[in-house]
């Protein structure tokens, strides 16, 4: 049994193959990035294995299941979690409640039991605020913690998005350009975050652009170009792969 | 941690400060009509809290609450005047019926989203008005239901007096601001909230962002229906007429003026546009002799222009902010001798 498993996903908007028959797949514990182009379909991608869009054709299985027809919030219960390219912060709350959404699904008050907090109630909120709090500690932000999430400078933003993110603990996580706007500082503590959570179990497939991050911390790569994987292997076998060379990264080659 | 228990204590207080100031209002306050105004700012109280949940935390709006105002009044009237059931019953009646009808009618509206809910949700006011003015033999049509509504009554007391029935009303105000309180500060609260944060982060997350909104959309279907059927049992006789859009408008009004995203945004919300529509009705007659009713939807429009312009927070995070502003001053001021 693979922990993920991507078979021939297709996404086409219009007549535009977003995504054109991806296959691969990922083994628990693994450090997997998918790479390529600006419009290769890596986002793509990610919004089919996370339910927000629905694949044209192909399926997406996550530890036996069949994910490919869940919707997003379906997904995200069986504990597979994300961040995203372009900020999705609540910007309506505090650090610590950004987080706290994150443990919806590992906490289950109901409408009855909001209305009325008696003692169960009232116990789980308490142990949502700590682990949250530990989840905050995680990235650095345990001090910002009662602070309005929108004040947070745009890095800070980043790495709170990912704590939200691990307080579902999930047993994988995808990062949408976890780097992207992060300073050289900013990108080590990522890393150490990365690897710490590595670590503690879980499996992570990032998409990324910083090549040195990438090439550093990943245990595999995918490349995309147009839609269609292109190449797939340890960094070493991308690094002297003539096509991805070719299509990808022009004359300059890779790790750069 | 501690921040938290100390924010959560300040709300505590807060609240039970306001409950004394409400409660000892009606003993310093002994004109009837200033009274009659207080009991109707806390029915409309209760209608805008449920509002606010809506609107202000999990960011969908509803242009028919007049409408689920009326079901309550209606459900209220029908049951104890025509079949001659138990008032309390009959409140109970109307929230559970009222609840039932939103939360099926959501299913389809909120798949829509905005400019298309809001028009959906007026539709939907619309004919459950269509629905109070044609069926005549239910409702009493136009002129309203025929025989009298009875009052509420507490075991032998009878809350036929403004000074009784203002206990009343506020009571279930303040339980209905404690509870949506409890709601906002709760798993279900933040869950709202996500959804008027991100939608697409919140679903990512695991909230069932499509069930919370119709579940909110029912719970504050349910306060104005309650809220209706204090108002049938109030004024005793019902029509129509204060269950259309105009009102449904109003209700919004109310909301946004006082700030959608805190709790004590409805009770200044609602005072603040009562109380302009009040003198209002005395003062334009006077200036304009004849006019009429169309006046308040200019000058609603009017408020809402104004208030999104100057305080698009609402009232309370204005007074809020002019108030830290004021202490900041203070501050620069002792500083510098």
């Amino acid at each position: 049994m693979k922990f993920l498993e991507i078979n021939d996903l297709t996404k086409s908007f219009g007549g535009v193959q977003a995504v054109n028959d991806v296959s691969f797949s990922v083994d628990k514990g693994e450090i997997v990035a998918v790479i390529g182009p600006n419009g290769a379909g890596k986002t793509t991608l990610f919004n089919l294995m996370t339910g927000i869009y629905q694949p044209t054709q192909g399926s997406v299985v996550f530890k036996d299941t069949d994910v490919t027809r869940l919707t997003a919030y379906q997904v995200a219960q069986l504990g597979i979690a994300r961040t995203f390219q372009n900020l999705q912060i609540f910007n309506n709350m505090t650090v610590l409640e950004n987080v706290m959404v994150g443990r919806h699904t590992k906490s289950k008050t109901g409408f009855l039991g909001a209305v009325f907090p008696l003692g169960p109630v009232q116990r789980e909120e308490r142990e949502i605020v700590e682990k949250s709090l530990d989840n905050l500690a995680m990235v650095g932000l345990a001090d910002k913690a009662l602070e309005a999430a929108n004040s947070l400078p745009y890095g800070q933003q980043k790495m709170l998005e990912i704590a939200r993110a691990v307080a579902l603990e999930p047993e994988l996580l995808l990062l949408d350009e976890p780097a992207a706007g992060l300073n050289s500082t900013e990108t080590r503590e990522l890393v150490e975050i990365i690897y710490g959570l590595r670590d503690r179990g879980v499996t992570i497939l990032l998409v990324e652009h910083d090549m040195e991050t990438v090439m550093e911390i990943t245990d595999r790569l995918v490349v995309l170009d147009f839609g269609n994987k292109l190449a797939e292997g340890t960094p070493y076998e991308i690094q002297n792969n003539q096509e991805v060379i070719a299509a990808y990264l022009g004359e300059e080659g890779l790790g750069c | 941690m501690k921040d938290l228990t100390r924010r959560k204590r300040l709300r505590h207080s807060l609240i039970v400060l306001f409950t004394l100031f409400i409660f000892s209002l009606p003993f310093l306050i002994t004109n009837n009509y200033y009274l009659s105004v207080l009991v109707i700012i806390g029915i409309h109280t209760t209608v805008v809290v449920g509002l606010c949940l809506l609107m202000g935390y999990a960011g969908q709006i509803s242009l028919g609450h007049a409408a689920f105002y009326g079901l309550g009044a209606y459900a209220s009237g029908i049951l104890t005047s025509t079949y001659g059931i138990s008032p309390w019953l009959a409140i109970l009646a109307g929230a559970v019926g009222t609840g039932l009808i939103t939360y099926t009618m959501g299913i389809p509206i909120f798949r829509l989203k905005e400019h298309y809910l809001a028009l959906a949700t007026l539709g939907l006011g619309l004919i459950i008005h269509v629905i109070f003015v044609e069926e005549v033999e239910l409702t009493g049509g136009p002129s309203g239901l025929s025989k009298g509504i009875p009052y509420l009554s507490i075991g032998k007391l009878v809350l036929n007096t403004d000074f009784r029935y203002y206990f009343l009303v506020w009571a279930i105000a303040l339980a209905a601001i404690i509870l949506a309180n409890n709601v906002v500060h709760s798993r279900i609260g933040r869950a709202l909230r996500s959804i008027h944060g991100s939608e697409f982060a919140a679903k990512s997350l695991g909230v069932d962002t499509d069930k919370f909104k119709l579940q909110v959309f029912a719970l504050s279907a349910i306060y104005a229906s309650v809220a209706g059927s204090l108002y049938a049992h109030y004024i005793t006789f019902i029509s129509p007429s204060p269950f259309g859009l105009m009102t449904s408008i109003q209700f919004v009004v109310m909301a946004v003026v006082g700030g959608l995203s805190s709790i004590w945004g409805p009770i200044l919300g609602v005072t603040a546009v009562t109380l302009l529509t009040e003198a209002l009705k005395s003062i334009i007659p006077q200036l304009i002799p004849q006019a009429g009713g169309e006046y308040e939807i200019v000058i609603f429009g009017l408020i809402l222009v104004i208030t999104m312009i100057f305080l698009p927070e609402g009232l309370t995070s204005g007074l809020l902010k002019l108030y830290e502003g004021w202490r900041y001053r203070k501050e620069r001021a002792d500083e510098i001798p």
